[in-house]
């Protein structure tokens, strides 16, 4: 049983930390499985083209260095944390309205995509690489910040081309999809080190690449509230309590490797 | 355009000042166990340098440092390169030093490829990969090592071009010794990585960690994207407190053009937002800007107002030029003038087009750096 967090992003795109600080942040606390999820912005829209030249996002020209350092930062990872780092990218369709706007996950990717084009050949482009396709903070997010609906929206057409939907971005539990049928994951889309505390998921897997996929595919997991610091303002309890979850896949404690 | 005019006079006057004094200080480690730091110097080479090879490359075989090799790579066998490397191997057979014949093709970048070799067979972990016009002191290699330091990824050199013999080689000389080393040096302040790849020293195992020289070979400006890279993984830029010597010699106009032509579209490539705001920080037009708002709003002489910015102006450039390293002659004042006056029409040349002319290749650049052979 181990604690993971699949939506991370570095000083590749707008985190505040380098992926080896990212390594060295996760494997000191413990972490089983992390994936490094820079945003991938769309090339030909107005906000895509400023992230570009404001270097908030992969590129086809950094992209080689990207994933290079993730390369050599999974072994690193492995070698002194036990810890496995899976590529990964955000991509990223941000528009002036929150209901066109839609970020996806990509777990386990290997090869660029483009992020101009609708989300369900976003969907399959990701998933043609033997990657995981998942629906990032898909409903509101109660934090300042864009809100991305697009998908949510359109749920039940890309309920058979995603892999799982974010129940939990940062601290907070998303009621809509805590509520559903869909495939779940939590994360914490963390951009600085005080993002820490926020709900991540727990496997029961292998430490492997492989096996934690085939584990989110699965749904084979759990939800646990962990937080890095004891006085956080955070209740997570209440969302529990609120939605009716159960405790037994929604905890809160922080687990430390066996 | 006031506040632009100001600016850009601000950040001359304090680049320039920020540059001398950085200039002017000594390597913070001189006192440091060279021996306990070998170093492999990588030299790609192609022709003879216009004559100058062999007086370039003779200052890396009386450096004096502790432990180091010297891997001399060229692409072909009958480049020219070759001779002059071999003489030079006889004339100091006490130098441990190699030559690489045969280039490996990981990407359209022809120094890269001639590079591969080299860094993969070095000895050592420290490279110095070093230009072929480049010339050296005894002290260079102690002095670059010097500034090894934790948090360390690059150490680069801003370049002094030194010895024109021709107007286009004052031009050359004029545009290393001021704009671009008052620029690479406001960027590393601005903790913006600037790596120019005359001198660029790296570890190979830091480098490896985002893929070594075989992923820098997709790029045409390798040593900034190696920069960039080292950014990524959490280690810094430094540019050594002492320029790194380039013998200009004959040297056209044509060439001086040609040239910037293709460094100002890898500035366009690379970074656009500087790239636009370019021309606004070169002296003539912030000068006349200047002048004309004053004149608007203040009722001041514009010819006196103009005067006086380019005199701020010109007396900053040549103390940088001076501190560079090259002598103030009358050519040199008559290059500045020239300089400023072609600086609007080179950055229009270079921002109507994405090709750039390269070791007899052409090449097309996208955004972000990458290059494509056409």
């Amino acid at each position: 049983m181990f604690l993971a967090d699949f939506h991370i992003h570095s000083t590749f795109s707008d985190g505040k930390l380098s992926i080896p600080e990212l390594v060295d942040l996760y494997g000191r606390q413990g972490f089983g499985a992390i994936s490094i999820t820079d945003h991938l912005c769309e090339s030909k829209t107005v906000i895509g083209k400023a992230a570009e030249f404001l270097n908030r996002t992969l590129t086809p020209s950094n992209f080689p260095f990207y994933m290079e350092i993730l390369r050599s930062e999974s072994e690193r990872a492995w070698d002194q944390y036990k810890m496995v780092l899976i590529p990964g990218f955000e991509l990223t369709k941000n528009s002036m309205s929150n209901y066109r706007s839609a970020h996806m996950v990509g777990l386990g990717i290997s090869k660029f995509v483009h992020a101009d084009g609708d989300v369900v050949d976003l969907a399959r482009a990701i998933r043609a690489q033997g990657a995981l396709a998942i629906a990032a903070h898909p409903v509101a997010t109660r934090k300042v910040e864009k809100q991305t609906y697009h998908i949510w929206d359109r749920r039940e057409e890309l309920a058979t081309e995603l892999d799982a939907w974010e129940v939990a971005s940062g601290p907070f539990l998303f009621d809509e999809v805590a509520r559903s049928s869909l495939p779940k994951i939590a994360s914490s889309d963390l951009h600085a080190p005080w993002q820490m505390t926020s709900w991540k998921t727990v496997l029961y897997c292998e430490r492997k690449a492989d096996a934690v996929l085939e584990a989110i595919k699965k749904q084979e997991l759990d939800f646990r509230f962990y937080a890095e610091e004891p006085k956080h303002v955070y209740r997570p309890w209440d969302d529990v309590v609120r939605l009716g979850l159960s405790p037994d896949s929604y905890s809160t404690g922080n687990l430390v490797r066996a | 355009m006031l506040f632009v005019w100001a600016l850009a006079l601000t950040v001359t006057v304090l680049g320039t000042w920020y540059a001398l004094k950085h200039l002017s200080s000594a390597p913070p480690h001189m006192d440091a166990p060279f021996a306990l730091y070998p170093v492999s110097i990588l030299k790609p080479l192609k022709g003879d340098e216009r004559g100058l090879l062999k007086e370039n490359l003779e200052g890396f075989f009386k450096l004096d440092y502790p432990k180091f090799e010297l891997l001399f790579s060229v692409a072909q066998y009958t480049d020219p390169a070759r001779r002059v490397v071999e003489a030079l191997m006889a004339q100091y057979p006490k130098v441990r030093a190699r030559l690489i014949i045969g280039a490996v093709d990981v990407g359209p970048n022809p120094k890269v490829n001639n590079l591969v070799k080299s860094y993969e067979s070095a000895k050592y972990d420290h490279l110095l990969i070093s230009d072929s016009n480049v010339r050296v002191s005894p002290h260079y290699l102690k002095r670059v090592v010097a500034h090894l330091d934790n948090g360390v990824g690059i150490i680069t050199a801003v370049v002094s071009g030194r010895n024109p013999k021709s107007f286009g080689g004052y031009l050359e000389a004029m545009y290393l010794n001021t704009f671009y080393a008052r620029f690479m040096l406001i960027a590393q302040a601005m903790k913006q990585p600037c790596v120019v790849g005359k001198s660029m020293m790296l570890s190979r195992k830091a480098a490896n960690r985002f893929g070594g020289i075989r992923t820098l070979g997709q790029f045409l400006a390798e040593d900034y994207m190696a920069g960039l890279a080292m950014e990524k993984l959490g280690l810094r830029s430094v540019i050594m407190s002492d320029p790194i010597h380039q013998e200009i010699g004959e040297y056209s106009v044509k060439d001086f053009w040609n040239r910037h032509v293709r460094w100002g579209r890898l500035r366009k490539a690379q970074a656009l937002v500087p790239f636009l705001v370019e021309p606004l920080f070169g002296a003539m037009i912030s000068g006349v800007m200047g002048a004309f708002v004053m004149n608007m709003w203040f009722h001041l002489p514009v010819a006196a107002v103009l005067l006086f910015h380019l005199l701020v102006w010109g007396f900053s450039d040549l103390l940088l030029v001076r501190k560079m390293g090259s002598s103030l002659k009358v050519p040199v004042a008559l290059a500045w003038f020239a300089r400023e006056l072609c600086a609007l029409p080179l950055w229009l040349h270079v921002a109507s087009g994405n090709t750039v002319l390269w070791r007899g290749r052409t090449l097309q650049l996208q955004r972000g750096g990458m290059i494509s052979a056409q």
